[in-house]
């Protein structure tokens, strides 16, 4: 009972404390928009519309949800697979600081998954740097963070406010016309949770593993999407040749579909629907070595940049 | 003790909001502690005037993962928010009950990793406002 009370506490904390950061930032937010203008974005006109770019970005799944697969798995912490965070001060470029975000942000939710809190802090330190020159920084509650990582009783609070913190990044950036930075962000993110579940699959074969890695060409697909409308750019340019090279390994990951009789249950006041059908994803393992090649090369070029 | 806690809560978060949907980063936080024994993902923020078409969310969900959908409706407005979960044209689940009622939370056991929408609006076309929190449910 305990945690519970010390996990509504914080959480309740930690959301006046962000309300504040927020509202004494919120002036120099606006200013900071104006004084830095999304170039690419005004002196391109985007091949989708903004409505369906947000749509898209707000599909790529959380990278929470590839960390509980891996910590799923029973494969233990590995830092190893971590990004250094090292070379943090030479990301001079939006560009390059918004990947790199992405990918401490995805090592951020690992950490979290497994509960390392102590490695938690140089993590962070090099996520509030990068969002604080991407000007996003107020939106990251780094005391309460800090405050939670060195209390193991706030897992909880500690993997809620680091989720809630990015998803407030990600939506001040598209609705401020900085969607290209939000798509770096997110382009970040899923190579660095591709890159964990490759490790993972490399040192233990895991069956459902290797099933997400397989459908994770529907998000693929959804990724370059958006990544193409700023390749006029080219940094840009040369991240989606990059991706391209994944997409074109995905080509022989076939997924089908086994239709399934539907059933509804109500579990605790819940209403639970279940389809039933079968996903089959057939991915070969000679596929599947090419894959983890491509998204390593990818994840390279980007910890390099 | 729990219960004292819980005022405190409360009070301490109305000190901190306007009695406004402005304020709905504050919603989120108090609807983010009735997930229960869930993970959180993602939040989506409804704001609709009476009579407006359902506003309509897309999420990617993957397979083998049971996801939680928990709603909660802001202070000062009327209508409540019904939440429906689909792929495609097929209606999935919602969190309006045949008889009306409204459950507390939907659930769904995703068998097939692809692009689902969540589509909200609020009951008999009130105005209203609302959050809603998708999580996942912890094993």
């Amino acid at each position: 009972m305990n945690r519970k009370i010390t996990t509504v506490l914080a959480i309740i904390i930690a959301g006046g404390s962000l309300l504040m950061n927020c509202q004494s930032d919120g002036n120099k937010s606006k200013k900071d928009d104006f004084a830095i203008p999304d170039s690419i974005f005004k002196d391109k006109p985007l091949m989708i519309s903004k409505e369906a770019m947000n749509d898209i970005i707000d599909n790529i799944s959380s990278p929470v949800e590839m960390a509980a697969l891996i910590k799923s798995t029973g494969v233990p912490f590995n830092q190893k697979f971590l990004a250094s965070t090292k070379n943090v001060d030479n990301l001079s470029t939006d560009f390059k600081q918004a990947l790199n975000l992405g990918i401490y942000g995805c090592d951020l939710g690992y950490l979290n998954m497994y509960e390392k809190t102590g490695s938690i802090l140089s993590s962070m330190q090099a996520i509030k740097k990068l969002a604080d020159q991407l000007r996003i920084g107020h939106f990251f509650d780094f005391n309460t963070i800090k405050r939670l990582a060195t209390n193991n009783e706030n897992i909880d609070s500690l993997m809620y406010i680091s989720v809630s913190s990015f998803n407030n990044m990600d939506e001040y950036l598209r609705e401020n016309n900085r969607s290209d930075i939000s798509s770096l962000l997110v382009t970040g993110m899923w190579i660095e949770g591709m890159y964990l579940a490759c490790q993972v699959v490399k040192e233990k074969p895991n069956e459902t593993l290797r099933e997400r890695i397989g459908d994770s060409k529907i998000v693929l697909a959804d990724l370059l999407l958006i990544l193409k409308n700023y390749k006029s750019n080219s940094s840009f340019a040369n991240l989606v040749k990059e991706i391209e090279k994944i997409k074109k390994e995905y080509d022989n990951v076939t997924i089908s579909v086994i239709p399934g009789e539907p059933e509804m249950v109500e579990v605790d006041g819940m209403l639970m629907f279940k389809s039933n059908e079968q996903q089959i994803i057939d991915i070969s393992d000679e596929t599947l070595a090419k894959i983890i090649a491509s998204i390593e090369n990818a994840r390279t070029m980007i910890i390099n940049l | 003790m729990k219960h004292a806690l819980k005022i405190l809560s409360v009070l301490l978060l109305t000190l901190t909001m306007n009695h406004s949907f402005a304020q709905s980063d504050e919603l989120v936080n108090v609807c983010a502690l009735g997930i229960g024994n869930a993970t959180y993902l993602k939040d989506f923020k409804v704001k609709l005037p009476a009579n407006s078409p359902a506003q309509k969310f897309s999420v990617i969900l993957t397979k083998g993962f049971v996801y939680k959908f928990v709603v909660c409706n802001a202070e000062g407005y009327e209508g409540k928010a019904v939440i429906q979960l689909s792929e495609g044209n097929n209606a999935l689940v919602s969190n309006l009950k045949p008889d009306g009622s409204f459950a507390e939370a939907v659930g769904f056991s995703c068998q097939k990793t692809g692009m689902y929408n969540i589509f909200c609006s609020f009951k008999n076309n009130k105005e209203g406002a609302a959050v809603i929190i998708m999580s996942y449910i912890t094993k």
